[in-house]
């Protein structure tokens, strides 16, 4: 099987990168890919919990990021990214594989190709 | 004086407005992801009032607790009162 | 007081969180009896676009187009 990497490094909602991440996440695995989903630096602030998009007009990206791993992406967050975001490792749901950088690299190494938002 | 910032702490945008206020002593509404520098301890020895837009820090899941002392969740309609009040408003960083 | 509020829109509708932040603005504003001025500038001007199918997130054509019937101007 063919297997992308998709790496996100900007925070959700204030741009379009995370819901274009998360998109094109769930368009590889619809497509039979193997998609590993990378969440450096701002990028971890996508796997929050508690997101409430109630009266904002804008779709949960927390939520889809759950539709995400239940379809069969491969969620990482970057551990140094999740320390400088204010974020503790007990706060990122269940499901999503916390790893280092050296760990980063190789799952990048293995890709066949590499999207940056 | 009133600085209005949308950008992150992540960005130089974001840094920037927060010093201009600083060294302005001005009053500031964080708004879009510059809301997560109400969070406890981005905000260091900052003077000035700090509002933050109510929706959206709970869109990014910004739970109070992790709000620093003295920051006030406000909505738009409060936003544009204390628009309406000032006699400048900068921004949008 | 009625005052005056000029809100700059230097972006594309759907890439930025600007254009709600500035749709939300304007509508508070000019509920509270406030003339509202938007002007677009650069890539704003594509907030103004018709015919937008922007669905999961604010679509800028349509609520432009009711703020413009609450008396919102708009500037290219």
């Amino acid at each position: 099987m063919k297997n992308i990497a998709i790496i996100l490094r900007r925070s959700p909602y204030g741009d379009i990168n995370a819901a274009e991440a998360v998109r094109h996440a769930m368009g590889g695995v619809a497509d039979d890919l193997s998609v590993a989903l990378i969440l450096v630096d701002s990028g971890v602030l996508l796997a929050k919990q508690g997101q409430d998009d109630t009266e904002t007009g804008f779709t949960n990206l927390g939520e889809v990021l759950t539709d995400c791993m239940e379809m069969g992406v491969d969620v990482y967050s970057d551990k140094r990214s999740i320390r400088e975001q204010n974020m503790d490792t007990a706060d990122i749901p269940e499901g999503i594989k916390v790893v280092t950088g050296p760990e980063i690299a190789d799952i990048i190494k293995s890709a066949k190709t590499t999207m940056i938002y | 004086m009133f600085v209005i910032v949308k950008s992150g702490p992540d960005t130089q945008d974001g840094k920037r407005g927060i010093k201009l206020a600083r060294d302005m002593s001005a009053d500031i509404c964080l708004i879009q992801n510059a809301v997560y520098f109400a969070q406890k301890e981005r905000l260091d020895g900052f003077c000035g009032k700090v509002y933050l837009l109510d929706k959206d820090a709970t869109l990014r899941g910004i739970r109070d607790d992790e709000l620093e002392t003295g920051t006030k969740k406000i909505d738009y309609d409060g936003l544009v009162e204390i628009m309406a009040d000032e006699d400048k408003i900068v921004g949008m960083f | 007081m009625s005052k005056t509020f000029t809100l700059l829109l230097g972006t594309s509708p759907y890439s930025y969180e600007n254009t709600l932040t500035t749709v939300k603005i304007a509508e508070s504003a000019l509920n509270k009896g406030h003339t509202v001025n938007v002007i677009a500038s650069g890539d704003g001007v594509y907030c103004f676009l018709k015919a937008q199918k922007a669905k999961g997130i604010t679509n800028a054509e349509e609520k432009f187009s009711e703020l413009i019937q609450k008396g919102l101007r708009v500037y290219l």
